[in-house]
């Protein structure tokens, strides 16, 4: 790899939050980490997407504020912030949506997050414990004002599902939406 | 009626302005309010007082952002009236305090307001005239936002909060003026000395009441009107207002507190609080446990009760001499249990900017005519940077160091701070200001009589600002009272040390012993109210006028001299 296509894969990889693989930090590990996401679906494949649905995040709201999927299904979302903070679109169950709004919460106290801007510098930062701030679940993606994100999904399973964004406040504000299954 | 072909002049400058600005959207709505002398019933007494269409609180005014509203305002009382629309920007004319933006309501007769609502959220409107207002005469506004809000709700509930007295708001004034502790039921004993003196040592304990003394103030002065009992949206305690919710759903609660004198801690034990918006500006959502709402201030919050069963709306004042309580519940008819009141705090002296057990052996008898503009209080914009949201133990830099007054929701529970609140949209660019005007705010305890900067009203001149600077207010509070100052007219932009994203308010509280800034865009043209609003020291002259310089519609001013505060 030269570096010119490395410094664009961090790019895109900082930019919209990989797809890879989680080892760590975000959304569900505290919940049992991969285990329980099979609850909430697994990470699916761009080409067997069924359908694409496009995301608006604004201030502190989503358009469309709830989705329909089927069992099985996978989907392709494409998600824009069009608002003027950061804002999340995370996959999951009430539970780990609480668990991950106190993990948002260290991001705040240790300015890896603010309120318009992601430092991602700082997220790369060793913990002390080996650990990073990363946020690099394949469920969730988080953006900076005016950027675009993309998540292909698998909802191989049907459940009490929400998408929902942690940032501190925004969730009891009301920026989430129900996952319906239609049958 | 009377200037009527004033406001002739003016509605054709709003329509001509409308038509070019907002030629489709443009709604004008025509409401009608009376002034009526009306019975309230708190559950533990009944009393005359003054309400809006036969009843206190007045209507719900519900309005919406761009329209044009007409309020028709008949005065049945035998006296003069006024109606404030508290928070709202408007042509100065219409602010309705008598002497500065009018002349005022005559008895029988109607005045008719006219002006463009230009902003949304939640705000309240009162009498501005002697004593109306402790009387009764209150009533909420909720504009509704012509773009989405920031936040999302099920159902929406006003909850005004009161400190409804047995006596008059006249006959509290004059007591006031006899006794300044005439209503103060919380003075320490003989057996509090006593056991002082068995805690501390009889010098301490003499040293600490003789520089009570000497202050002309005592320690438990945090509430100096008591004897009140808190309603909440007109029900007292035991006549429990209730708002009804389906488990699941978002509630929106607009608090307003409509106190005299009154601030309360507000909880709803078993359900967080999100604060989203802050005398009727949006402020990023904050989850907290309890807030403190001072006299004239509004705060909306969202809960989201998931259970099947009710919840106590607990509204304690500071001073713990009284609570509020209503509630929220799946049907009508539930309760649940209603807490016990916190101890009553104990002002220390650290609320007088001192701390005096670093001054063993002063002799203070010396201490008369002490110099209290080089106290230091606190100075909030050197702050910057810190953040208070980590601090998990309860410091809030909004009152003074080891004050009895900071608030504590209690082990891993949050209570809002000033700190908390941060502008979810910048109302103005942010800029440094222009100049700095320092506000001492003063009394005299022992004659009550409260002041700015040691001056009354009556007899100090008005406070002349330019059209298009940004001033800078300082806030010296110099007593051991808190202060919940109201500007008219402008936003004041309270400095947290957030910078662009400081919040926006009508009514700002200064704690004793602290210095707090503000910064207001001078962008109102015409004369303007600014005063302390607790009832009896506006009353006793904690309150200026301003006058905007300039402007493209200083053509306006008209010449009002007289200076009789009327609150």
């Amino acid at each position: 790899m030269n570096i010119l296509s490395k410094i664009t894969a961090i790019a895109i990889a900082s930019a919209t939050i990989t797809l890879g693989s989680s080892q760590a930090w975000s959304a569900g590990s505290h919940d049992g980490g991969h285990g329980a996401k099979k609850n909430i679906g697994i990470p699916g494949k761009a080409s067997e997407a069924m359908q694409t649905i496009e995301i608006k995040m604004l201030d502190n709201y989503y358009e469309p504020e709830s989705i329909s999927v089927k069992q099985g299904e996978t989907v392709r979302f494409i998600i824009k912030n069009d608002g003027e903070f950061v804002h999340e679109f995370n996959i999951g169950t009430a539970a780990m949506h609480t668990a991950h709004q106190e993990e948002m919460m260290t991001m705040f106290e240790h300015g890896v997050l603010e309120a318009d801007k992601i430092n991602y510098d700082m997220m790369k930062m060793d913990m002390g414990n080996g650990k990073t701030m990363e946020h690099n679940d394949p469920n969730s993606v988080l953006l900076e004002p005016g950027k675009s994100g993309e998540i292909v999904w698998k909802f191989n399973k049907a459940g009490k599902i929400e998408f929902a964004c942690n940032i501190p406040g925004h969730y009891d504000a009301g920026m989430m939406g129900k996952i319906k299954f239609k049958s | 009626m009377i200037n009527t072909k004033k406001f002739r002049r003016h509605s054709c400058i709003v329509a001509v302005f409308s038509l070019v600005i907002i030629p489709f959207t443009s709604i004008a709505d025509v409401y009608n309010l009376t002034v009526d002398k009306v019975i309230i019933d708190t559950g533990k007494f009944k009393k005359q007082g003054i309400g809006y269409n036969g009843a206190s609180p007045g209507p719900v005014l519900r309005m919406e952002e761009g329209e044009n509203v007409t309020i028709n305002v008949t005065n049945n009382l035998d006296e003069m009236t006024s109606i404030h629309w508290h928070g709202l920007i408007l042509p100065y004319q219409q602010d309705g305090v008598p002497t500065i933006s009018y002349d005022g309501i005559k008895p029988g007769e109607t005045f008719t307001y006219k002006f463009p609502i230009v902003q949304s959220g939640t705000y309240w409107f009162h009498s501005h005239s002697g004593f109306q207002e402790p009387d009764g005469a209150y009533g909420s506004i909720v504009i509704k936002s012509k773009k989405r809000e920031p936040f999302r709700y099920d159902r929406d509930y006003v909850v005004q909060l009161t400190d409804k007295h047995p006596h008059s708001g006249a006959r509290i004034m004059r007591n006031l003026k006899t006794m300044p502790d005439y209503y103060n039921r919380q003075q320490q004993t003989i057996t509090d000395f006593i056991s002082d003196s068995e805690a501390n040592g009889l010098g301490t304990t003499i040293n600490d009441r003789m520089a009570w003394g000497d202050m002309r103030m005592m320690p438990a002065d945090i509430e100096d009107v008591q004897g009140f009992t808190p309603l909440i949206n007109g029900k007292g305690p035991n006549q429990n207002w209730t708002g009804l919710f389906k488990p699941g759903e978002r509630v929106r609660l607009r608090f307003i507190n409509s106190s005299a004198m009154t601030y309360f801690d507000i909880r709803i034990p078993g359900l967080e609080m999100t604060v989203v918006s802050a005398d009727g500006n949006n402020v990023r959502p904050v989850k907290v446990d309890e807030f403190r709402i001072a006299v004239a201030e509004t705060f909306d919050v969202i809960v989201q009760p998931k259970d099947d069963k009710a919840y106590t709306i607990f509204a304690e004042s500071m001073g713990r001499s009284a609570f509020g309580r209503g509630t929220l519940a799946p049907r009508d008819g539930m309760v649940a249990v209603v807490p016990q009141l916190k101890k009553s705090p104990l002002l220390t002296m650290a609320d007088m900017g001192m701390d005096h057990s670093k001054m063993k052996g002063m002799d203070h008898s010396k201490m008369k005519g002490m110099d209290h503009s080089k106290m230091k209080g606190m100075d909030h914009s050197k702050m910057k940077g810190m953040d208070h949201s980590k601090m998990k133990s309860q410091v809030d830099p909004f009152y003074a160091p080891g004050s009895g007054l900071t608030p504590n929701a209690g082990k891993d529970k949050k209570f809002l701070s000033y700190q908390d609140l941060k502008a979810q949209k910048q109302l103005y660019k942010h800029r440094a200001p222009t100049r700095e005007i320092e506000l001492r705010l003063t009394g005299n305890m022992e004659r009550y009589i409260w002041s700015i900067n040691g001056k009354k009203y009556e007899d100090e001149e008005e406070i002349r600002l330019q059209y298009g600077e940004r001033v800078r207010f300082k806030f010296v509070n110099e007593t051991m009272m808190s202060h919940p100052m109201h500007l008219h007219g402008m936003w004041s932009i309270l400095d947290t040390g957030a910078g662009k994203w400081n919040p926006i308010k009508h009514t700002v509280s200064v704690a004793p012993g602290t210095t707090l800034y503000t910064e207001t865009e001078v962008d109102a043209p015409g004369q303007w109210a600014f005063h302390c609003h607790l009832s009896y020291h506006a009353a006793s002259g904690m309150f200026r006028k301003i006058v905007v310089v300039g402007g493209p519609k200083s053509a306006l001013l008209n010449s009002i001299t007289s200076k009789e505060p009327k609150v």
